[in-house]
């Protein structure tokens, strides 16, 4: 039964096709390199793919030769999480694919891979993001006291957003919390230590959350013509930054400046 | 013009950049590179300010510069340019006046006498303004390499002197 091994084929590779468009979507591709990728492997097969690409989910028809429709199918994304090095991944793969005619079973394997690969240690992540803000405060012109300050702010506040997540809180509940405890570490300085000025202390603690992948890609899909998607992530990073300021606006009541 | 506070300046972009390069998970072999951009980048950035021009157009000349350095390291380090890219520029982000425009929300929504209203709400909006363009100019910026060679993909992109090295 030649004509089912085939169709059991077809629905593997649009299941695949499936998986790496949602990984590049939740890992923070923008809407045109999805496209491209996806573009790129089903060539390989030579069929057509046609796609709808949403924030939360996909939708793909691919086609084959004879333009005869041959699968339709939607998928859920999971949870958004940046992961540059997904991407990368994805995106090399998909050049191997053309150029040397992987099987599905090959790409199932190598994504797999791709999904099992390590993130950063823990403590290292802490250590430069807390690195990164204090950099930030030193750029913004603060001293060696208030970079200490950031530094240990920007840490605890990684840590706290790290952990809510993990306790599955809302995503930008998350970020507010994250803000609310950076900025209540930095705000101590400038209550404590009046004297001098330490606003830019404050506002550079929270820093590490800017939304700078959603904003990014936003402008990047709106100058591609993908509107619509280039409007919600544009939303999507609205309202982070939104959370951002409500943390620091908690934490100025709570000091009274 | 200081030069030893431009490198040092220079030295935090970078160490910004790797920071959320570790945030976003970048594979190990780009952080380097994405230091080096993000350091460049700042460089040009704060060489203009002293130049005295326009803090816009200055984040702009860096995240050009980031977006056209962003395309030949991901031909040596085999990643597509917005991995280098997104975390490099994001130093840049101006957070101080993103802070100041939302104090300048907040007091407006509050209590405030008249006299002081037409302040800080010009004041606000200069911030705001500058906020909103400074960030269209950072995503314009990176992607202006792609937009001028007409290409979909980094990969057909050849700067014609490298050609044969790669």
């Amino acid at each position: 039964m030649p004509d089912n091994q085939q169709n059991k084929d077809i629905k593997e590779l649009g299941a695949t096709l499936l998986e790496i468009a949602m990984l590049l979507m939740v890992s923070g591709a923008s809407t045109g390199r999805i496209r491209n990728t996806i573009d790129r492997v089903s060539t390989s097969f030579s069929y057509t793919a046609n796609m709808f690409i949403s924030q939360r989910t996909i939708m793909l028809s691919m086609y084959n030769e004879e333009n005869e429709c041959i699968f339709n199918s939607l998928k859920r994304t999971s949870q958004h999480g940046i992961n540059f090095t997904t991407l990368s991944g994805i995106s090399r793969m998909s050049w191997s694919i053309l150029e040397e005619k992987w099987t599905v079973k090959k790409i199932n394997e190598e994504l797999n891979r791709l999904c099992a690969l390590p993130h950063y240690p823990r403590i290292v992540t802490l250590l430069l993001t807390g690195l990164a803000g204090a950099a930030f405060c030193r750029l913004a012109g603060g001293a060696l006291l208030d970079m200490t300050v950031v530094f240990a702010g920007t840490m605890a506040g990684l840590f706290v957003k790290q952990e809510a997540t993990k306790l599955n809180f809302n995503p930008y509940l998350c970020v507010y919390l994250a803000a609310l405890t950076s900025s209540l570490i930095a705000g101590s300085l400038v209550k404590f230590n009046p004297g001098t000025d330490h606003e830019f202390a404050f506002a550079t603690s929270v820093l590490f959350l800017i939304p700078g992948v959603p904003l990014i890609n936003a402008f990047s899909d709106m100058i591609d013509g993908n509107l619509q998607n280039g409007l919600i992530r544009g939303m999507n990073g609205f309202i982070i930054s939104f959370s951002i300021a409500l943390g620091l606006l908690t934490s100025m009541a709570t000091y009274h400046f | 013009m200081d030069w030893l506070l431009l490198l040092e300046k220079g030295f935090w972009f970078g160490l910004a950049a790797v920071g959320f390069a570790i945030l976003f998970n970048v594979p190990v072999r780009t952080l380097l590179s994405v230091f080096i951009m993000g350091a460049l980048g700042g460089i040009i950035k704060n060489l203009l300010l002293q130049f005295e021009i326009n803090v816009i157009i200055a984040s702009f000349a860096g995240a050009v510069l980031i977006g056209f350095i962003s395309i030949s390291f991901a031909h040596n380090k085999h990643a597509p340019p917005p991995i280098f890219a997104i975390p490099a520029v994001i130093p840049m982000v101006p957070g101080i006046f993103a802070y100041r425009m939302m104090l300048g929300l907040i007091s407006l929504a509050g209590n405030i006498n008249q006299a002081a209203y037409s302040q800080v709400l010009s004041d606000t909006i200069h911030n705001g303004l500058k906020v909103m363009f400074i960030l269209m100019s950072l995503a314009t910026g990176v992607a202006i390499p792609m937009l001028i060679t007409r290409k979909d993909s980094a990969k057909e992109i050849r700067f014609r002197k490298v050609k044969d090295n790669f």
